[in-house]
């Protein structure tokens, strides 16, 4: 069994947006949406000597990742090869998943009304093709591949070099798009779009930590009542002609 | 016979009026009104057993994981499943709607509904006296209930409030209308409606079905009829309604009679005028 990642090299990312613009035709990403996006982080050093970098954002395919459990519906599950997926046929939109992502990886497709994110384009995967962004990177700046194959690319990088998660102190949940580059790089980077703690909507917090007890109650209260009137019953028996 | 004669409050029956009421049968349910509600048993049964199967974070899931499988099973997806929830659910509104527009003069206009499920004093007294007798405090008789019962009405007032809110959650789930906030609250409100009808729904089951005092109820689900000795003692105020209406009908019935008769006594002078115990048919022959 596979275990996918990706490397982003981040010296070798000019910012070019050609990765988000193949993801968003081979998807039909609507506008507004993005399944992968480039953003310039902010600037490190005293000018004249300034450095700047991009950080390209997609969905990480976390090895613990937050969103799968967020999910009412289960639409949000992870594959053994580690992709996280979306079931469209599940999804009903409610947005629990977009808020439990510290990377902003997913958004609402609003012309579905569901849930969207990258998936390592699962499906080119299947035809032995490379996910649209690696295909299309001019600068080679994106490498895909399996780290339980320890001749590919990416296992080197991950283990024999020094790509790193992007991980910050609060929120370490095992990302699989590893960051390769100068340091500063990812320390530009993690400046600029630290991963954000994992959120609940608040219906979804009002709904496990209030109204789910208010219900279990409820149901309980009343299936204890007729409980203790048919045993009741039962012990009593029944009479041919009620009185 | 005049309508004065139908008693007002319950009266001790004799051997004879209690063995002869309990023989007679009288109109309890309109036929649509027994196919809905066993069309309407057989999706909450649909719903709740596929719903419980949807809900599958261990956030908020309350079937165990077992459960959760073994109806991913039978559907052979979880994606199957939502469908045929959604199936089931969609032809309920459908029939639902169906009821509403062309029963509305008979069932849901708001004096019909006043009337059937309005609580009176008598219904709290009986709720406070029901409860006491169910715990074994107290044999004091039940006050006069009419066509349904305290219990019967609370339930019914519930359903009346949570059903439409149920109904309109599920269309805003399956169609994703208004956006994920709207979404997410309307999941949340269509499992917390239906939580409260189910706790509901152990009470109405237990005492519709099962409860001994409360089973002719129960049988005229199916039939539609209920017999007049239990109407008596368990509706009394909707016994002395039909009794009242019956009234009616026998006195329209010796007015025409009479009528008749008259008419007769004009056309046939030589003739005597036939008794008035004499029956009408043999008369019109």
């Amino acid at each position: 069994m596979p275990r996918y990642a990706m490397v982003i090299d981040q010296e070798r990312c000019v910012g070019c947006q050609s990765c988000t613009v193949a993801c968003k035709s081979e998807w039909d990403v609507p506008n507004g949406g993005a399944r992968t996006k480039v953003r310039q982080t902010g600037t490190a050093g005293q000018f004249p000597k300034l450095t700047t970098s991009f950080y390209v954002s997609q969905c990480n395919h976390c090895d613990r990742p937050t969103c799968v459990p967020a999910c009412p519906t289960g639409a949000t599950y992870q594959e053994a090869s580690g992709i996280v997926r979306v079931n469209r046929d599940l999804c009903i939109g409610c947005g629990s998943c977009v808020a439990a992502c510290p990377y902003s990886a997913r958004y609402i497709n609003a012309s579905l009304g569901k849930v969207d994110k990258c998936d390592f384009c699962a499906s080119r995967l299947e035809k032995g093709l490379q996910p649209a962004c690696v295909a299309t990177c001019p600068g080679h700046a994106k490498i895909f591949g399996d780290l339980e194959d320890r001749s590919s690319d990416v296992f080197r990088m991950v283990y024999g070099e020094s790509a790193r998660r992007m991980e910050s102190s609060t929120v370490a949940i095992g990302p699989n798009v590893y960051y390769a580059g100068k340091s500063e790089h990812a320390e530009l980077a993690l400046a600029s779009f630290a991963p954000v703690p994992p959120r609940s909507i608040a219906a979804a917090t009002v709904w496990s930590s209030l109204l789910n007890k208010v219900v279990y109650l409820a149901v309980g209260a009343t299936f204890l009542g007729q409980a203790v009137a048919f045993f009741h019953q039962l012990s009593n028996g029944e009479k041919q002609f009620e009185e | 016979m005049a309508s004065s004669t139908v008693e007002i409050t319950p009266v001790p029956l004799t051997v004879e009026q209690s063995e002869a009421m309990a023989q007679r049968q009288i109109k309890k349910h309109h036929v649509a009104i027994v196919l809905l509600h066993w069309f309407n048993a057989t999706t909450w049964l649909l719903e709740l057993s596929t719903g419980a199967g949807l809900i599958v974070s261990p956030y908020y899931r309350f079937a165990p994981v077992w459960y959760l499988q073994m109806m991913e099973g039978i559907f052979g997806s979880r994606a199957n499943m939502l469908r045929f929830h959604i199936a089931v659910g969609l032809s309920w509104i459908a029939v639902f709607l169906v009821y509403a527009i062309f029963g509305f003069r008979n069932f849901l206009r708001i004096e019909v509904l006043q009337h059937e499920i309005g609580l009176d004093m008598d219904d709290f007294s009986w709720l406070r006296v029901r409860t006491l007798r169910l715990l074994g405090k107290n044999q004091k008789p039940l006050p006069p209930q009419g066509a349904y019962n305290a219990g019967q009405k609370l339930f019914a007032l519930a359903v009346y409030a949570t059903v439409p809110a149920i109904m309109l959650t599920g269309l805003v789930m399956t169609f994703h209308w208004f956006g994920a906030a709207v979404v997410a609250w309307a999941m949340v409100l269509h499992f917390f409606a239906v939580g409260m009808v189910v706790s509901g729904l152990m009470i109405h089951i237990y005492m519709g079905a099962v409860f001994p005092e409360e089973k002719p109820a129960f049988y005229s689900m199916i039939t539609g009829m209920v017999n007049e000795l239990y109407a008596y003692r368990h509706h009394f105020k909707w016994w002395r309604e039909v009794r009242l209406e019956e009234e009616r009908w026998k006195q329209r019935l010796v007015d025409e009679e009479k009528k008749r008769a008259g008419a007769l006594e004009k056309s046939n002078d030589d003739r005597p005028a036939m008794p008035e115990s004499s029956n009408m048919g043999k008369e019109k022959l």
